[in-house]
């Protein structure tokens, strides 16, 4: 990843150089319980994500950090070390690109990035001077007199940073901000947010329901579900190490094959399902324990197959006989669906060489699979899954 | 008007080009706004410049009806008449912009603002007249406010200023204009997206601050429209300065149809025209006073956004 030294170097800052932290926030909308219970932390620099699906609370754990929402509960929430709980959102040291970016309408290009400044007292022409740089930082300096309704979508999308970039706030909260752009234009916008995050250094609060856009822009993601997080770290860990199988299914894993525990020694479990037992890494949130009912993850792409009469020849992997199913043309690649007796398997092909109706197994590396709670719902210990 | 179209649809259609149905309508509005109200005032202005003979008229034009409208004093009447309808739309704005804002935004509580709904339009279901008589109960020689005064002994006799004078007429204007302007301020302030007060705060601006920056901006298009629907209506009020009033405070438009009344037909339509002409100049005030903003379209076109 482009920011991984980065992302070394903040690692390597003590524990008090956190710039946020919010500890225990709950916010109810009368019965609806937005968040429960919530604390998150953010380093100095960070790209951290609120990454999950639509009405996790991602919205309103952001707009609380804003200070544009009152939690209903909290123990804590200070920003650089200041509590900032009493603070109104217009004197927090933390800017928002809103979904909809909320340009003024009634204001130029060039106005709507200086206003943070305006409200501030500062006089005309140091205003028009950080607005032009600020311009300039996104690619948008020959904008400047334009009225918010000539710009394109992507054109907004930069002026609404560039507006809450000009005050240099210590956090810059981005609330799906790539979510009314097309498949191009946000995949050119992932690249100029990661760039321009590492050449101003602040820390950015990114939230997103795309798992994808997580993965490739995060140091860390905060995965939620119903107002609680349920998994957080750095994307490698989400992506390999799942803390339950809604984690798993969340993060694209084609392949959850449910059995139970049969044995448990040095962090690797294994599982019977019908008639087979498989073996990988445990990943769960809590220790695995024999019996208990358990998931296998395993991404498409780690399948491999064995044709007729070719022996597999490594130790510590998965074999499962199969024979073939539907395939699905997917361009770059097949998706290809095996029938084994404990369901349907699915395998990514690339190599067209292949014959898939000429099987006798499938199988994946112990090392290339997880092995995870069987809990699909918010978190460890709520059962309240419908 | 479109019965006609019709029935005379096939020979329309010969003699006239053939064009769109929104030219059509376009074009029949057109005929019935120039008949209906062009037509009749420029028949206005043109009488006022006639001159009466008996119980004929003389086509010669002349100032004779503008002469005697200001010997009797008319510049009084009209200097009046302005001043006590911009008093009171300033006065109004003043008011209604607040309380506007306090609906749209600041009330949360549904049932509280259908009651202020309900308390804005229910006195439209009254006469004008009978919704301004109220105050003479409350304001007359023998009224609920002299009486309390005398009550209390704050004062030995009746305050007769409190009806049949400028005063009164001030508060009847009030009343009865409270709602045109509060109305369009308030529809513009609702559909400002709480996006952009969010935003605003967000980034750094104190409700003061958001409230001269973006919402007085984005309401300006209601704040116009309330202006113009408080101020030319209460130029063309006849009620309230004939009741609230009386004989001390006459004004213009209770004036004309004092002298319709009379048969004084050349005159009325002389002050009738001066009422006209007030108007246009008050809406070319206006158009010069949205000029810094980028004019009146620019200032409407906010609402789409
Ligand atoms: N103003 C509100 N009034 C009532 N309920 C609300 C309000 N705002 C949010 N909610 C509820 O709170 C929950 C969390 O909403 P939130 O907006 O934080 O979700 P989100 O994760 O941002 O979702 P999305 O990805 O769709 O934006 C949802 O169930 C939502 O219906
Ligand atoms: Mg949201």
């Amino acid at each position: 990843m482009a920011n991984s030294d980065v992302a070394a170097l903040r690692t390597a800052g003590s524990d008090g150089d956190q710039i946020l932290q919010v500890e225990h926030a709950t916010h109810r909308f009368g019965d609806v319980v937005a968040l429960d219970d919530v604390s998150i932390t953010a380093r100095r620099g960070e790209f951290l994500t609120l990454l999950g699906e639509s009405g996790s609370g991602k919205t309103t754990l952001l707009r609380i950090v804003a200070g544009l929402e009152r939690p209903t509960r909290i123990a804590r929430i200070a920003i650089d070390g200041e509590d900032v709980s009493a603070i109104p959102a217009s004197r927090r040291n933390c800017t928002t690109v809103f979904q909809h970016y909320a340009l003024f309408p009634h204001m130029s290009v060039g106005q709507n990035v200086e206003y943070g400044l305006r409200v501030r007292g500062i006089d005309r022409d140091q205003r028009r001077k950080r607005a032009e740089d600020a311009l300039t930082l996104v690619r948008l300096l020959d904008k400047y007199g334009r009225r918010v309704h000539q710009l394109s979508g992507g054109e907004r999308q930069r002026v609404a940073l560039a507006r809450a970039l000009i005050t240099e706030p210590a956090i810059l909260l981005l609330d799906e901000p790539l979510g009314a752009l097309d498949e191009k234009l946000r995949v050119d916008m992932q690249v100029e947010l990661l760039d321009l995050h590492e050449k101003l250094g602040l820390t950015f609060i990114y939230v997103t329901h795309s798992q994808e856009e997580a993965l490739t822009m995060s140091d860390r993601i905060i995965l939620m579900r119903r107002g609680r997080i349920v998994q957080e770290g750095p994307p490698t860990d989400l992506f390999d190490r799942p803390a339950s199988r809604f984690v798993a299914d969340f993060m694209g894993v084609e392949n959850l094959l449910e059995g139970t525990i049969e044995s448990v020694q040095n962090g690797t479990a294994s599982v019977r399902i019908g008639g087979h037992v498989i073996s990988g890494a445990w990943s769960g949130a809590g220790p695995a324990e024999k019996g208990a009912a358990a998931c296998v993850a395993v991404r498409a792409e780690r399948v491999r197959l064995a044709p007729h009469g070719v022996a597999i020849d490594e130790p510590g992997v998965n074999t499962l006989p199969c024979t073939s199913g539907a395939t699905i043309y997917k361009g770059k690649y097949l998706d290809q669906t095996l029938d084994t007796d404990i369901g349907p398997v699915k395998a990514r092909i690339w190599d067209r060489g292949v014959d898939v109706n000429d099987l006798e197994a499938l199988w994946w590396r112990e090392s290339e699979c997880a092995i995870t709670s069987n809990e699909n719902g918010a978190g460890a210990g709520s059962g309240d899954d419908a | 008007m479109a019965a006609t179209l019709t029935a005379n649809d096939d020979v329309l259609r010969r003699l006239l080009p053939r064009l769109p149905a929104g030219v059509w309508s376009l074009s029949g509005f057109s005929v019935v706004w120039f008949g209906g109200i062009v037509i009749p005032l420029l028949a206005i202005i043109l009488v006022s410049f006639f001159q009466g003979r008996g119980i004929r008229i003389n086509i010669d034009p002349t100032f004779l009806q503008y002469e005697r409208f200001f010997s009797y004093g008319g510049g009084d009447l009209l200097a009046r008449s302005v001043r006590i309808a911009a008093t009171i739309t300033f006065i109004e704005l003043m008011i209604a912009f607040p309380f506007a804002l306090w609906l749209a935004k600041g009330c949360k509580n549904n049932m509280v603002r259908l009651l202020t709904f309900t308390a804005l339009t229910v006195p439209f279901f009254l006469s004008p007249a009978a919704r301004v008589i109220v105050w003479r109960s409350v304001f007359g020689i023998n009224g609920v406010v002299n009486q309390a005064l005398l009550g209390i002994g704050a004062v030995d006799e009746p305050v007769t200023w409190l009806i049949f004078s400028e005063f009164a007429v001030h508060f009847g204007f009030l009343g009865a204009f409270f709602p045109t302007m509060v109305w369009p301020i308030f529809l513009s302030i609702s559909l400002i997206d709480n996006d952009f007060l969010e935003a605003s705060n967000d980034l750094g601006a104190n409700r003061f601050r958001t409230l001269v920056h973006v919402i007085f901006p984005l309401a300006l298009p209601g704040v116009v429209a309330g202006i113009v629907f408080t101020f030319i209506p209460m130029l063309g009020d006849t009620v309230v300065a004939q009741h609230m009033g009386g004989n001390n405070v006459l004004m213009l438009s209770a004036q004309v149809q004092s002298l319709i009344g009379v048969s004084n037909f050349l005159v009325a339509a002389a002050l009738a025209a001066v009422v006209l002409g007030i108007m246009l100049a008050f809406q070319v005030l206006l158009w010069a006073a949205l000029k810094p903003v980028g004019g009146l379209n620019e200032v409407f076109a906010n609402l789409r956004r």
